[in-house]
């Protein structure tokens, strides 16, 4: 069997349990909703799947899930921006780290979710708090990565490049930082599940559209099925990111780290 | 005058147990073009010696020559081979690190290639160049690690027990295409190792370490055979012997 067939083949393998392991979900649910839990306050899946179509076809559905990916990738975007020059400086000078640790130990131990106060505060319920939000709560798990990420390059890599005649700048360009790129990667994707918590959290108290926003509506209406496609639509929208993450760490670094 | 001199060498760390005195008073002359073997057991500190004289530590006493300038830091004039492989670097392919000390210095990408793929050709893996580190076994990574040492014309190379991971028939094998490359390219060898026969296979001198701490040079032994050795030859078994008798206080020694 050639090594492409195998591929090929171990992909379809994966998609197929894919498939069987999320129609099992659904049937557990509709099993469990139908058989154990007999409550108006829990429905099948069913009901819930009409309810998505219609508020599909009603464009609402869509809106939501636009308004709350912008904000989540605009703030992924900052927060990366920054968490990744200052995590590589954290990690390559040693006066940076005595210097910006504090923070980082100080203000990853306060959560996103705390700040929404200050977030509306200052920023009020539009956009920016949430951008906000969701950078703040990127930054410093791409910082800690990252700086791992430049502590963990082999030395035996550096002193090779020493030996070959490499300058400092040298060592850092093309050893240090592409030896760090799986740290970045795995950082961002753990960043982006963050990301899914604050946003849902920040529309719930404070805005005017979002997946969180019709969750906090559909319980105020007592709209039971709404809730259960917010949180489907969540749970979709995550796996599918994370998806897109991984697929892209495989372009991007996969000769980087077999175990990606 | 000799290609290295290491003048009186002494190196101590000290740590929050105290002072460890790996090497005291080392002393050698490495001539251009030689092989030479420093064999010792471990934790002698052959390792050390390698590690200053390639420019990574520095000496606590003593000093170190290179064509008569002092050593202070690692350079492109000497070139090291490790004994992990992790030192290559895994998202370039195994011509791109045969070629990372070309492209270091500005060589354009056409010139690069053409010399990586001599060197490879040299270290026996051509038709190899486009794979990556994670594809290649343990044996062709030294041979990647040795064909990028060597693509850079580093005046001497260092290698720090670079065949002490392999099993023991890639390590005859590897011990016979290290013997080859010398013979083209005469390049200047300093060889660590704690194994004897590899050391009577490989050098030209054969240096022995007394045992650690405070590790030193007990005797060099000259090794006149031609190559290649035949290991089985009364010979190479007289040589073998007379490094083996040498070393085997060291080994078997009351402390």
């Amino acid at each position: 069997m050639t090594r492409s067939t195998v591929r090929t083949d171990s992909r379809l393998a994966t998609v197929a349990g894919y498939v069987a392991g999320f129609a099992l979900l659904f049937l557990i649910w509709h099993l469990a909703a139908t058989l154990l839990v007999k409550s108006i306050l829990f429905p099948p899946p069913w009901p819930v799947f009409e309810r998505a179509v219609v508020l599909i076809e009603d464009n609402i559905l869509q809106e939501q899930i636009v308004a709350s990916m912008r904000r989540i990738l605009l703030g992924f975007a900052l927060g990366s921006a920054i968490g990744i020059p200052v995590g590589l400086a954290i990690g390559s000078f040693r006066v940076v780290r005595w210097l910006l640790e504090p923070w980082t130990e100080f203000f990853r131990f306060i959560p996103a979710v705390a700040m929404i106060t200050v977030a509306v505060i200052w920023f009020g319920i539009g956009e920016e708090s949430k951008i906000f939000l969701i950078a703040y709560t990127t930054v410093f798990v791409v910082v800690i990565s990252t700086a791992a990420g430049v502590g963990a390059v082999g030395r035996d890599k550096i002193r090779a490049a020493q030996c070959l005649g490499a300058s400092r700048l040298q060592v850092f360009a093309l050893v240090a930082l592409p030896a760090t790129v799986p740290y970045i990667l795995t950082g961002m994707r753990l960043a982006m599940a963050n990301a899914f918590v604050t946003i849902v959290a920040a529309e719930l108290i404070a805005s005017n559209d979002g997946l969180g926003k019709l969750l906090w509506d559909a319980r105020l209406f007592m709209q039971i099925e709404d809730i259960f496609v917010a949180l489907v639509a969540l749970g979709l929208l995550g796996f599918a990111t994370d998806r897109v993450f991984r697929f892209l760490i495989r372009i991007f670094a996969g000769r980087f780290n077999a175990t990606v | 005058m000799s290609l290295v001199s290491l003048q009186g060498v002494g190196k101590t760390y000290r740590g929050r147990t105290g002072a460890w005195e790996a090497v005291r008073d080392f002393s050698l002359d490495l001539d251009d073009g030689e092989f030479f073997c420093l064999l010792g057991t471990s934790g002698c500190g052959k390792t050390t010696v390698l590690n200053m004289v390639a420019g990574f530590e520095q000496p606590s006493a003593g000093r170190i020559l290179l064509g008569g300038a002092p050593v202070d830091r690692p350079g492109a004039d000497r070139g090291v081979v490790f004994q992990g492989h992790d030192s290559l670097y895994e998202w370039l392919t195994a011509l791109d690190n045969i070629g990372f000390g070309l492209r270091l210095r500005g060589m354009g990408r056409r010139e690069r290639r053409a010399k990586a793929e001599h060197y490879l050709h040299m270290v026996g893996l051509t038709g190899q160049g486009a794979k990556h580190p994670s594809e290649l076994s343990g044996g062709m990574k030294q041979r990647i690690q040795i064909a990028r040492a060597l693509a850079n014309d580093p005046r001497i190379l260092l290698m720090d027990e670079p065949f002490g991971a392999l099993d023991a028939m890639t390590r005859a094998v590897l011990q016979g295409e290290l013997s080859r490359i010398w013979a083209e390219t005469r390049k200047t060898v300093l060889f660590i190792t704690h194994d004897i026969e590899e050391a009577v296979a490989l050098a030209t001198r054969v240096g022995v370490m007394k045992r650690g701490p405070g590790g030193t040079l007990k005797a060099v032994v000259p090794v006149d055979l031609p190559f290649p050795r035949e290991r089985t030859s009364d010979a190479f078994m007289a040589a073998f012997r007379s490094v083996h008798a040498l070393i085997h206080d060291e080994i078997h020694g009351a402390h």
